[in-house]
């Protein structure tokens, strides 16, 4: 009966820590991209995964760091432990309690602290700047796992062989070398694990380019993941569960229960345990993990290196280009683009801002390059390089002078509006106002843009009053309202509406009108409606930062993008309305082409305005009472 | 005289230290007591700490990690001493097991219980099968503390068992020798012996609970903002690194505290490894 | 005749199909100083943890004042242990270690309190009440532990190799106090050992064990001057064990040589075991001995010299206080009295012989 209760136990808690890895495992054979519901089982994503180069890349980053910083932290860890062993009391407990610091800091100080540090050190965000963080946390692993080998050491051997005739690092490599080895390669197994698993830090400590798998997860999280990254995991996964299994069980495998009687047999077989796992841990991981390397080096070695500094460094919005168009680009020019992704404007302009990070060109919001102006983080575009300039619509250059007046530095990319998605089967009545989402009926079915701007837009417009304002008594009422709404909402999120509404997890949602036309898609159910009082008309535009390093190319991006033919391709991929109107006319189904969400009537736009940058005090004002409403 | 030169080995550990533990701790505290505008000494940074919302981000963390916490022991002790009960031959396998689940990405694990959790989730869906009510914790605290113990479960259980597996049954046949009934041994002798083990869990779990940004953000439906949604908002979005410093400053409080703790329980400084 | 205080019935006992007690019986009566004595690995610790409740037998009774306590667990027994490591709470004082049991028991804090002073007392450790186990020697811990049982007054004190851990000195004084102790107390103590002078020196009755099966029980004299098979000979002490023929009764050919002895019922012709102890063979002129030999090596060992004579293709170990040079020729003589012979066992496995009394 106890047994029994001990096994219902251990299957519960099993069952909770492996719910979520089936789930995992079971979407990576999803053959719907949105995780909500089940398409039907395919082996794509496996195939697709190793033709993904962002995720491939993001993997081969990832070991390359696990592994570099596992093996300089063994290094200097190694010796460390030795050193410290060899200490005085009050010098190991000072170096013991300095290792100690890492492992019981929490990572976001951790992270914060080593952004700070790099960044008053002037070294540039990336590659190295990961590296060094990894290396910085593994070390304590190793200390703790050499120094209680270093303790159980036998000095006097040592000192026999001194006395022997050798010399001390033949004597050290001879004696204590191979006692405190298990040390050092759990040390080292240990470390790549944690450098393998890291998310915060590499969060904190990153650049642009670069990605490692968790901040690669991260940044897709919040958009929707690709399901090639479940394939991935689950290949992870099981490979390393096919390893230990082997490393932990084939032993025991070969020891019979009649066997294990004698003991001299026992002796043996420990022996060999001990020899497989030495193999394992001391042959076979390596050497796999040499062979992955140099493959994965290879290949990707081989993409950068012909690329070599010929580059530019695009920082968009998350899925706003269609990947085909990049790789389209490289091909045509020889350039390489190394491309980054951000979810909102108040998360890309710090980045821009610090100049940590150079990129060549990135597409903010409207109210965003006005901003950006103002504090003079922009350089002019110069249009004798983008003749394609002409392809884009006279009405949005003028449009654009709201928030660029010369259109000197920005070129339109996309536009579109905001307005309410809603599903026709769980909402009865006509959506015409923005009133619907305080209605208690949708308790819990309502999702709210997770952005300052967006969310006060919603709020104000319902109000009657300008999306702009800097009116503290508007201000207040618009939070308290939303404050009033915080019960009735079900998330705040930014790209997620998308795959939630698709999914039927919700009946409302403030969404953007380009993304209406993909959801529609994919749910015939899903309605898009600009509400009556109006609402944010948006541009997103492409400008070239005054730090950009390699301004040429960043002209030819845009040139490029500027294509009737590439613009038809990004739409299409994208969904937004694209200001480009050779493009518009390159569209085929009329259905498209005539489109009231993708490219709304005169009179919906006079109702809507655009965002206007309010300045560094109305922005604080704003952020502070989007954190009244958050924490309320 | 090998000893003064083999004390040298840890020099590079040391200079290194001193340059990526150190001093970055010390960065915070500068920023922290340094005013964004004006760039010179100020405490205005903490005034700016000591309002309304992060006080409230921050005793809500307190409570969720604390909550977390407990859960953890529960669930975790008498997982360990199942597990530390077992025979030899099954140990290493099943100890596999418990540790196996942290080789899957942690980001995508606690994003995976979004799938389980939503509204139309899996678990709703079997439990509306079977005509049960719903289960609607995703976008709450609950659903924060339902991750959080997911995800630091293996901390508590491996310190609790690795207490366990070396304590003496000797001692504990004594205790029952003496008279002790099962029950009596257990909080007897047992349990206080076993405390090292239960507070190396705790620091393990309680401080990544309190800290956290990433579970809080993936199974929170942005609705709930805990300290360190705050602070990485500060450093990501809102680019007040000096608040953000101001911030991080009071979790290196908690952060110290708990290694002060770690230190008088564990005199090995071995409890922690894993 | 003391009545039986705990009797063990037809114990069996296996770990993971090795079988470490075989259908063993054996009885301890009331008062006793009962030691059992083997090798490591023998079955003596895993009798005593039955015993004790530690471990529950395959198969077999465990009876105690005529009661079957086979399913009673630990706490419910009327036995204290002392065990191998002595096994004190770490986290707790002298004190309350010694107060664990009867804290139990809920007796009065008064009564509680005379019972530790009166424990240290016993054990000549007055005034540790406040140390903790961590900052006591060896000795030390070991006195606590045995004072953490005897204040719960069980009727049977089992101690699992108690002086294992001391070193030599210390282990002959604590040998004197636990003889000391057990007189004062006047209760029965079970006493586990591999040291056969330890044995020897406390014991009213020693059971020698091999393999899970007991050799012989008899008392310390018995079981040296008569070992009934070549182990228990071997174990206990230094001894010459020959292989023997009988010829007939009180007459054994030893190396193709007669010697008189005085054992009867062997038959004749049969093989034997002899064994003869090292101070039983005397060292005379080569022209007496029944045999001659020549010296080989020759150690001072204090009390006596230990010698090495090789003689007829043997190496007899000898005991003497006269000095004989190596290399010089001497005759051996043995007085039938003290010619000790055994019955073969069939094979290794039946070396147990089942014992009476």
């Amino acid at each position: 009966m106890k047994k029994i209760l001990k096994r219902i136990y251990m299957i519960l808690i099993l069952f909770l820590l492996y719910a979520p890895i089936a789930t995992l495992i079971v979407l990576s054979f999803n053959s719907s991209k949105s995780r909500a519901k089940w398409g039907g089982f395919t082996l794509d994503w496996y195939s697709s995964l190793f033709q993904n180069n962002e995720i491939m890349e993001a993997f081969y980053t990832t070991l390359l760091v696990a592994l570099l910083a596992a093996a300089i932290a063994t290094l200097i860890g190694t010796l460390a432990a030795i050193g410290i062993h060899a200490m005085g009391k009050k010098a190991r407990t000072i170096f013991t309690g300095i290792t100690n610091i890492p492992m019981l800091n929490s990572e976001i100080v951790m992270g914060v602290s080593l952004m700070l540090l790099f960044i008053i050190l002037r070294i540039r965000l990336g590659f190295s700047t990961i590296l060094l963080a990894h290396i910085t946390f593994d070390i304590p692993y190793v200390i703790l796992n050499v120094l209680p080998k270093m303790k159980q050491t036998d000095r006097n051997v040592y000192e026999a062989a001194l006395d022997l005739g050798a010399t001390p690092f033949y004597a050290f490599r001879k004696t204590i070398l191979p006692d405190i080895m298990p040390g050092i390669s759990s040390g080292f197994l240990l470390s790549f694990t944690m450098s393998l698993d890291d998310f915060v830090i590499t969060y904190f400590t990153k650049g642009p380019g670069v990605d490692t798998l968790s901040t690669k997860i991260y940044s897709e999280v919040r958009k929707g993941i690709k399901p090639e990254i479940y394939a991935l995991s689950t290949i992870l996964f099981v490979s390393v569960m096919l390893l230990l299994l082997l490393i932990n069980l084939a032993p025991s495998k070969e020891s019979p229960k009649e066997l294990e009687k004698d003991s001299r047999y026992l002796a043996k077989t420990g022996h060999r345990r001990i020899f497989t796992r030495h193999m394992v841990i001391g042959r076979l991981v390596p050497g796999l993990l040499i062979v992955v390397l140099a493959a994965g080096g290879i290949y990707y070695g081989g993409k950068t290196t012909a690329a070599g500094q010929n580059q530019v460094i695009v920082y968009n919005w998350g899925e706003y280009i269609d990947p085909d168009v990049l790789t389209q680009f490289e091909e045509e020019t020889g350039i390489h683009v190394i491309y980054e992704e951000y979810e909102t404007n108040e998360i890309m302009y710090p980045k821009i801002k610090a100049g940590a990070v150079a990129y060549d060109c990135v597409c903010p919001s409207d109210y965003m390059i006005q901003k950006m102006i103002d504090n003079d983080l922009l350089q002019k575009i110069d249009f004798d390089n983008v003749p394609n300039i002409k392809n884009i619509g006279e009405i949005y250059e003028k449009a654009s002078q709201a928030f660029d007046p010369t259109n000197e530095y920005s070129i339109p990319y996309c536009w579109g509006t905001m307005g309410i998605l809603y599903n026709t089967k769980m909402v009865d009545e006509p959506v015409t106002s923005w009133k619907i989402l305080w209605d208690s009926k949708y308790k819990d079915s309502i999702l709210m843009q997770d952005s300052v701007r967006d969310a006060f837009c919603v709020a104000l417009k319902y109000l009657g009053y300008s999306a702009n304002t800097t009116n503290m008594q508007e201000l207040q009422e618009a939070k308290d309202l939303l404050i009033a709404q915080k019960p009735l909402v079900q998330a705040y999120v930014i790209d997620q509406v998308r795959d939630k509404m698709i999914g039927n997890e919700a009946a409302l949602g403030v969404i953007y009108s380009g993304e209406a036309i993909y959801t529609a898609r994919e749910n015939p159910d899903l309605a898009y409606v600009v509400p009556d009082e109006g609402s944010n008309v948006w541009f997103d535009s492409w400008v070239i930062p005054k730090n950009a390093p390699h301004k040429e190319n960043a002209e030819k991006f845009l040139n490029f993008l500027c294509r009737p033919d590439i613009a038809l391709k990004n739409f299409e991929y994208i969904t937004y309305s694209t200001p480009n109107v050779a493009a518009q006319q390159l569209i085929e189904d009329p259905d498209i082409r005539d489109s009231q969400v993708a490219f709304p009537d005169d009179a919906t736009l006079e109702r809507c305005e655009t965002y206007s940058y309010l300045g560094a005090d109305a922005e604080e004002i704003y952020n502070d009472l989007w954190n009244e409403v958050k924490s309320s | 005289m090998e000893n003064k030169r083999l004390k040298w080995l840890a020099a590079p550990y040391g200079v290194w230290a001193a340059g990526f533990i150190i001093i970055p701790l010390l960065m915070i505290v500068i920023y922290a007591f340094t005013s964004q505008e004006t760039g010179g000494f100020t405490l205005s940074n903490f005034g700016d700490v000591f309002t309304g919302e992060v006080m409230k981000a921050l005793g809500l963390s307190l409570v969720l990690a604390l909550i977390s916490t407990l859960i953890c022991i529960l669930l975790a002790y008498p997982l360990a001493m199942i597990l530390a009960g077992m025979k030899v031959s099954q140990k290493s396998f099943i100890v596999f097991i418990f540790i196996l689940p942290m080789w899957m990405n942690f980001l995508l694990r606690t994003f995976a219980w979004q799938t389980l959790l939503e509204k139309n989730g899996v678990i709703n869906t079997l439990l509306g099968a079977l005509h049960l009510p719903k289960l609607e914790i995703i976008n709450t605290p609950w659903a924060i503390v339902l991750g959080m113990v997911y995800n630091f479960l293996p901390f508590m259980i491996l310190p609790i068992y690795n207490v366990l597996i070396k304590l003496d049954q000797d001692v504990l046949n004594a205790a029952r020798d003496l008279g002790a009934n099962s029950f009596q041994t257990f909080w007897k002798v047992t349990f206080p012996l076993s405390l090292p083990g239960v507070i190396s869990g705790v620091t393990m779990v309680f401080i990544p609970s309190l800290t956290t940004f990433v579970i809080s953000d993936l199974l929170g439906g942005g609705k709930i903002l805990l300290i360190g949604n705050m602070i990485e908002q500060e450093f990501k979005q809102l680019n007040n690194w000096n608040v953000g410093s101001a911030m991080s400053m009071i979790l290196l409080i908690f952060v110290i505290v708990s290694m002060v703790i770690e230190a008088k329980y564990d005199k090995t400084g071995e409890g922690t490894a894993l | 005749m003391k009545n039986k205080l705990i009797d063990l019935v037809n114990i069996t006992k296996s770990y993971d199909g090795v079988t470490i007690l075989d259908d063993l019986n054996l009885y301890i009566r009331e008062n006793e100083f009962l030691t059992l004595l083997g090798p490591s690995g023998c079955g003596k610790t895993t009798t005593l943890r039955i015993m004790g409740g530690f471990e529950h037998p395959d198969s077999g009774k465990v009876l105690f004042d005529g009661k079957d306590i086979t399913e009673l667990p630990p706490n419910k027994r009327q036995l204290n242990t002392v065990f191998q490591k002595y096994a004190l709470f770490p986290h707790m004082s002298v004190a309350e270690n010694i107060a664990f049991g009867l804290k139990i028991r809920n007796k009065p804090q008064a009564y509680i309190n005379d019972k530790i002073r009166y424990a240290l007392k016993l054990v000549n450790m007055d005034g540790a009440e406040n140390r903790y186990p961590a900052s006591l020697s060896g000795g030390q811990q070991q006195r606590v532990a045995i004072a953490r049982a005897i204040v719960n007054e069980p009727k049977v004190l089992l101690l699992d190799e108690p002086l294992g851990a001391l070193d030599l000195k210390l282990r002959q004084d604590m040998q004197y106090e636990l003889m000391r102790l057990k007189n004062e107390l006047g209760i029965t103590f079970v006493y586990v050992t591999h040291d056969q002078e330890e044995a020897l020196t406390m014991s009213d009755t020693i059971v020698v064990m091999n393999q899970g099966y007991i050799q012989q029980v008899g008392t310390p004299e018995d079981i040296y001057n008569e070992p009934q098979n070549a182990f228990v000979a071997d174990f206990i002490g230094d001894s010459n064990i020959l292989d023997g023929r009988m010829i007939q009764d009180k007459l054994v050919e030893i190396l193709g040589v007669k010697f008189p002895c005085v054992d009867t019922g062997f038959g004749e012709n049969r093989p034997v075991d002899v064994v003869i102890r090292p101070e039983d063979v005397e060292l005379v002129k080569p022209e007496d001995g029944q045999l001659t030999g020549r010296v080989t090596s020759l150690i001072f060992k204090g009390v006596h010299y230990e010698m090495e004579v090789r003689a007829n293709g043997f190496d007899w170990l000898v005991h003497s206080t006269r000095l004989q040079e190596v290399g010089s020729e001497v005759g051996i003589t043995v007085d039938p009295f003290n010619i000790q012979i055994m019955n073969k066992p069939e094979s290794t496995d039946e070396e147990a012989v089942p014992v009476g009394e």
